[in-house]
């Protein structure tokens, strides 16, 4: 009834379609994934509608000289030019391959290994590993908040880990490879750790892991902090620090510039995440336990799923991969551990929201954040502007996209009826309250 | 003189569905009148438009003679219509008087402060003029159901509902309560409050009721009283056709003891004892039923059973193996098919679709994995066979559950938890909600998967179903069997007496228990001394 | 197991308490303060001594109560929303907003001004409540009318006064932190401020009507709305009062200081999710909640005054002491019963 034509097309012939290529395709041609993506592509356009306003209102009450933008008609003027900034922050980001008001749309001397698309691309691949981290947990039905704990426990031990390990292996390019791997492995433990213990307390106590979680956060800076200050903190460093970790265990930058922070290599392992948890959640009977639990937790207990076992699971599995996006952050961004981690946990969220908490949407998720920091930093360079407007535009962002029923309302409104997004999701809700009050359809409910 | 109620041509739409065709209806003050007819046919949607709740598309509901036109509920109350719903709308954790009076709170200080005394004494001087026994003070989730049932019945009175609707009143309570209640419906209407009633059993709407309007697909089939019809004429008018109730069972010679149940306890969610000491056992080509009404420990059992819940005491051998601390996991890989009660909220995960669907329990297991990998290629041959064999429509594998009628979710999961190549079903209320053509094809199923040789336990609160069905009847009540029945001999009163927790006189008492071998210890030690031993541990 | 401080008996409190769990949490406070007060009377010159004398000083009880205002305001707040079915984990945000508003209206208005006889300081207080209000309105119209998961748009909420305080201070005044008023709330003000809200919330959810149907939004709110109350009315005024409760302590810790310090994670540093956990460790009991802020406020307070005394003691362990606590308590002791409809959307059929 509320499937796509393509799946009756494929339920008359499956030996046509190759059930796995059915399977890959599917998440892509279901509706829902389809109003979701339509969803997600609106939040991002209202937020830079409504940031267009911010800074236009901001402008009118700054103080500048000279007007940088005047209103076509009614001849205001306003300090910042709106048009400019976010041209500046998606241009700039990329490093400028738009030709902006020249002849010519592509500027012809742009290379992709430019430094501000290596620092776009260095926040994206850390956004990626804290982004399917979150998404993990929420297709277990585990809101895991605690992402950017997890990450700063397994930064510290990549940190620790790679520097006790470094004086015991020659220099070199093989013991590179080691360093980055036991690095990795230490800060998927860590990280791991971290997240199996919200994950247990949720299992065996029943403690809301929403809670559990941002205490964890909390907990996680502060250990770690007074660890570093207390114990391992650099000689001589004025910041609170853990040495650097030796050249060659980090990634390295390959054809972007060292300053860019950003190593391919890295942005492949990210991608290789992608994959390998898009195949275990799709694919695997522990990602069948794990949705099921998520969806329908009483379904799921009924099919043999152990719940306890999965919660655990499902959150140590995502602390996993928020530790080792903290190992990519220590061994490919700063070379140490430092204390003022930045909030890529706090970002993954976003990010997972974003991406339906699909792995596979994970990739332009993290991608759009990755350039909203990097075009931040232009936006610093070149404009007025503060440029915390992205820290606006990213929780306008989250709050669009938290609320599909207004675009499916909006949807109605402009008529689009049940051929826009307000189809699927309209009629089924429909559907639902006949059933549960009249049920004049089929059997009915079980209500007796 | 006008009648209390009178909707005139009440026709409601949903998108897609016509839930009400034209109907009229009209009841006399004082009078109790019953809305009878099958679950979907439109009644609790009619009285909905009555009580506010949905607009009617075309139709005037008066009442008194007046013409009204209802926005909301409250419009509704106001008019002096009150409505006690299937389930309860009160608030558990407030106490009595607390949700009598909600929405229309006395109060003093200048509104600031609830005045506590005035709602204490409005409830107390309802309760005793109508007769009831409430504490205005006891919280709601202290209160037996027929408890709660009177607090909605007072929160109607206290708005000065003069029409009183009640959505299937009885399917909670036991029969005793049930004859309270027709004492209230008594006290009620002497008072001049006029009472509508929707139902789906006949025996009730006959008992109860002055007059019974019977709606069958949202349209009207006849208004007739009480005393002017027959059981049989009813029950055509509800279906539209005669209807054959008794499936044809033919004698058959149990075989081995499949399933034992010994001395089972088991708490329910809140920790309170839900299942206080069970004994029974299941053999191969039987059919065990257990009746009662609904909340008397049932759901409980069969989780026992079944490994979703951890019996608090006694034991479950299942083919001469003890199920003690083993999993759900482990229950499904021995071979013991679940038909659940809830299947939107267990049976099925409904945005799956049906290929996902088919391998809920399997999801381990060959051919459906291997290695810890999944093969959808094999779920969806697999669904499509449970489809095609179990008539599930549409036919579509890759149809979401819930885009599926009640009675073919049904039928999908049957098939799934049948062609598990089970050596024991447990099916707890296989065809509630079910329409009758799929509730005969659903017995037919169980009644040829006994003549495999099967083994079925099931638990219905539909009596003609269990009693029809089953080799064996069992009666539960408050976490007790009351007695075990020979289903071919017992009387309808005397399941009823044991429903409500009377025991019967030692004559049929004896009879069931040439059946009930499960009792006997001294049967266990001759057959099986796994299981002997293991009742020593227990 | 059975908890040997819920016999104990308070005169007034167990009239406000019914809970045995919130009972021991004052009382275990009231007695570790008390065997505090003896052993720092009879040992004067031990770390008891100092201690007592840092607990019981009046500049304890100052940065105690300025830090606990918002923990306790925001806390309460959250009790309103939360009860009423909409769980606010953007108390945060709302603390933030209300922080810089009312020191940028204050600041506009011009220390020594006057508006319609409001000194400019209590301008800029009302202009934080106003402001931290719209926010919640804002979050309340999105959870409420657009249907939007509650925690993802509470952790909105967040993020965006997070973005956004910084930037309008960059904007108005050049820099993420303002500069400072050169005049402030005086504690006395933030202290009487958190009693009396306390009070009148418990008032409120206990002994009103509104209070009623607060509660039954949240627990059932099929029943409330078939008595005629409309679910959604009654949620919007529970998240608007997060709000307007919000901005009072946001506003009151912005004003005691006189600036707006936007750098990092703002000056209010994670008082809002603290706050959320003063609640659930109060059991949704306005007084349980005061008794929970005030704890945690008062254990920073002295850690900072130990600090001044020369005591080493690492200021980031101790104020991961209430962290640590709670997720103990969630996890032996303090169940929390959430209300049965939070976080879930009502429609009303129609």
């Amino acid at each position: 009834m509320s499937r796509s034509d393509a799946g009756a097309d494929g339920g008359s012939d499956p030996d046509r379609v190759p059930s796995i290529a059915r399977r890959v395709v599917a998440p892509f041609v279901d509706r829902s994934v389809a109003e979701r993506l339509l969803i997600s592509v609106a939040a991002i356009l209202l937020s830079i509608v409504v940031g267009f306003v911010i800074v236009l209102i901001s402008g009118r009450i700054a103080q500048c000289s000279t007007a940088a933008w005047t209103m076509p008609l009614t001849g205001l003027g306003f300090c910042y030019d709106p048009v400019e900034v976010y041209v500046v922050l998606f241009n700039g980001a990329l490093g400028y391959p738009f030709a902006v008001g020249e002849p010519g749309l592509f500027d012809p001397n742009w290379t992709p290994f430019n430094l501000s698309f290596g620092l776009t691309l260095s926040e994206t691949t850390l956004l990626i590993f804290t982004g399917l981290s979150v998404a993990v947990a929420f297709r277990a039905g585990l809101f895991n908040i605690g992402t950017q704990g997890q990450l700063v426990v397994g930064a510290l031990a990549t940190a620790l880990t790679v520097l006790a390990a470094a004086p015991f292996l020659p220099e070199g390019p093989a013991a590179g490879v080691v360093l980055i791997v036991v690095g990795t492995l230490a800060g998927a433990v860590g990280g791991g750790f971290w997240g199996a213990i919200p994950g247990a307390l949720k299992a065996y106590a029943d403690a809301n892991e929403v809670i559990t979680t941002i205490m964890l956060n909390f907990i996680a800076a502060n250990i770690a902090y007074v660890l570093v200050l207390e114990v391992f903190r650099a000689e001589g460093s004025s910041v609170v620090a853990t040495r650097y970790v030796p050249e060659h265990a980090q990634y390295l930058p390959w054809f972007f510039p060292e300053s860019s922070d950003f190593a391919l290599l890295a942005l492949l392992v990210g991608l290789g995440f992608i994959g390998g948890l898009y195949y275990l959640v799709e694919h695997t009977s522990f990602g069948y336990d794990l949705r099921t639990s998520g969806v329908q937790a009483a379904a799921a207990k009924y099919g043999g799923v152990n719940a306890k076992a999965t919660t655990v699971r499902a959150m140590t599995l995502s602390g996993a991969v928020g530790g080792v996006g903290g190992s990519v952050w220590v061994l490919m961004s700063e070379g140490r551990w430092m204390a003022s981690v930045p909030a890529l946990g706090f970002d993954g969220i976003t990010v997972s929201i974003l991406a339906g908490n699909n792995p596979l949407g994970v990739l332009p998720a993290a991608f759009l954040f990755g350039i909203l920091k990097g075009g931040a930093l232009e936006i610093g360079f070149r404009t007025d502007v503060p440029t915390q407007l992205v820290g606006v535009l990213r929780g306008l962002i989250i709050l669009f996209v938290a609320m599909p029923e207004f675009f499916r309302m909006a949807g109605r409104f402009m008529g689009m009826g049940s051929s826009g997004p307000g189809g699927p999701g309209g009629s089924a809700s429909t559907a639902e309250e006949t059933g549960d009050d009249s049920a004049a359809v089929g059997g009915g409910e079980a209500d007796a | 003189m006008n009648p209390a109620v009178h909707m005139d041509g009440i026709t409601k739409r949903f998108p897609g569905v016509v839930a009400n065709d034209d109907v009229d209806l009209a009841v006399e003050r004082g009078s109790v009148h019953a809305l009878l007819g099958e679950n979907g046919a439109g009644k609790t949607t009619l009285m909905n438009v009555l009580y506010g709740l949905y607009e009617p598309t075309e139709g005037t509901v008066f009442l008194d003679g007046e013409p009204q036109s209802f926005d909301s509920p409250r419009d509704a109350i106001d008019a002096g219509v009150g409505m006690i719903h299937q389930h309860f709308m009160l608030v558990d954790p407030m106490t009595v008087w607390e949700n009598v009076v909600l929405g229309n709170e006395p109060k003093t200080w200048g509104g600031l402060r609830v005045d506590e005394d005035a709602a204490r004494e409005a409830v107390v001087d309802l309760s005793e003029r109508y007769g009831f026994d409430v504490d205005p003070d006891a919280r709601i989730e202290d209160v037996s159901v027929g408890v709660q049932q009177r607090v909605e019945i007072l929160k109607a009175l206290y708005r000065g509902a003069d029409v009183l609707i009640l959505d299937e009143p009885t399917a909670v309570l036991t029969p005793q309560e049930v004859e309270d209640l027709y004492d209230v419906f008594e006290e009620l209407t002497d008072q001049g409050k006029t009472i509508i009633f929707i139902s789906h059993k006949l025996g009730e709407a006959l008992s109860a009721a002055d007059e019974i309007t019977v709606l069958r697909d949202g349209v009207n089939v006849g208004t007739v009283a009480t005393d002017g019809v027959t059981r049989e004429e009813l029950a055509e008018m509800m279906v539209g056709r005669e209807v054959l109730m008794d499936p044809a069972t033919t004698p058959q010679e149990p075989g081995d003891r499949v399933l034992e149940v010994t001395d089972v306890r088991a708490e329910d969610d809140r920790g309170v004892e839900a299942v206080s000491g069970v004994s029974f056992e299941v053999r191969a080509g039987e059919v065990f039923g257990i009746a009662g009404v609904d909340g008397n420990g049932q759901s409980q059992l069969v989780e026992a059973i079944t490994g979703m819940r951890e019996a608090t005491d006694g034991s479950v051998t299942y083919l001469g193996e003890p199920m003690a601390g083993a999993s759900r996991r482990e229950h499904i890989d021995r071979g013991m098919a679940f038909i659940p009660e809830d299947r939107q909220e267990r049976g099925l995960v409904m945005s799956y679709d049906l290929t996902e669907n088919g391998i809920l329990g399997s999801q381990h297991d060959p051919p459906f994995a291997s290695g810890g990998r999944l093969d959808w290629r094999a779920s969806r041959e697999h669904a499509e066979s449970v489809i095609e064999q179990y008539d599930v429509r549409p036919p579509n594998a890759d149809a979401e559950a819930e885009s599926l009628s009640g009675g073919n979710q049904q039928k999908f999961i049957v098939g799934r938890e049948f062609e598990r190549d089970p050596d024991l079903v447990v099916a707890m209320h296989p065809t509630r909600g079910v329409d009758i053509g799929s509730t005969e094809f659903l017995h037919d199923r169980l009644l040829e998967l006994r003549a495999e040789g099967k083994a079925v336990l099931l638990v219905s609160s539909k009596l003609d179903e269990v009693q029809g069905l089953s080799d064996r009847l069992a009666v539960i009540h408050e976490g007790e069997f009351t007695g075990v029945v020979d289903p071919a001999t017992v009387t309808e009163e005397e399941i009823g007496l044991l429903m409500a927790g009377e025991t019967l006189d030692d004559d049929s008492v004896e009879g069931a228990a040439v059946h009930d071998a499960a009792t006997d210890p001294a049967g266990d030690a001759e057959t099986d001394d796994d299981a002997g031993g293991e009742e020593v541990d227990a | 197991m059975r908890n040997p401080l819920a016999d104990v008996t308070i005169p007034i409190l167990d009239d406000l308490i019914e809970s045995d769990y919130v009972r021991s949490l004052i009382v275990g406070t009231v007695g570790v303060l008390g065997a505090l007060l003896v052993f720092g009377a009879l040992f004067p010159d031990s770390v008891a001594g100092d201690l007592s004398g840092i607990v019981f000083s009046s500049s304890t009880a100052a940065s105690t109560s300025r830090l606990a205002a918002p923990i306790v305001l925001a806390g309460l707040g959250g009790i309103f929303a939360e009860k009423s079915g909409v769980i606010n984990i953007g108390l945060e945000g709302l603390l933030i907003i209300s922080a810089f508003a009312s020191v940028y209206v204050a600041s506009v208005v011009g220390i020594g001004n006057a508006v319609l006889g409001i000194p400019a300081i209590w301008v800029g207080f009302l202009a934080g409540v106003a402001a931290s209000t719209a926010l919640a309105g804002v979050f309340g119209v999105v959870c409420i009318e657009f249907k939007a998961d509650q925690i993802i748009a509470g952790l909105a909420v967040w993020l965006i006064a997070l973005g956004l305080a910084p930037f309008m201070s960059t904007v108005f005044f050049g820099g993420v932190n303002t500069p400072n008023l050169g005049a402030r709330v005086s504690w006395r003000y933030s202290a009487v401020m958190v009693v009396v809200a306390t009070f009148a919330s418990w008032w409120a959810l206990n002994r009103t009507a509104f209070g009623k149907h607060l509660r039954a939004a949240g627990e059932n709110p099929k029943a409330l709305d078939t008595v005629g109350v409309s679910v959604s009315k009654v949620r919007h005024a529970g998240v608007l009062l997060s709000g307007v409760l919000s901005g009072v302590g946001g506003s009151a810790l912005a004003l005691s200081i006189g600036q707006f310090v936007g750098s990092g994670e703002t000056m209010v540093q994670g008082k809002g999710f603290i706050a959320i956990v003063a609640y659930l460790f109060g059991n949704y009991n306005p007084v349980g909640t005061l008794g929970a802020g005030v704890l945690f406020a008062g254990l920073d307070a002295v850690q900072i005054r130990l600090q001044q005394l020369g005591y080493a003691v690492p200021d980031t362990l101790v104020q991961t002491i209430p962290y640590v606590v709670v997720i103990v308590v969630l996890a032996l002791v303090g169940r929390t019963r959430l209300p049965e409809a939070a976080g879930e959307h009502y429609e009303t059929e129609d």
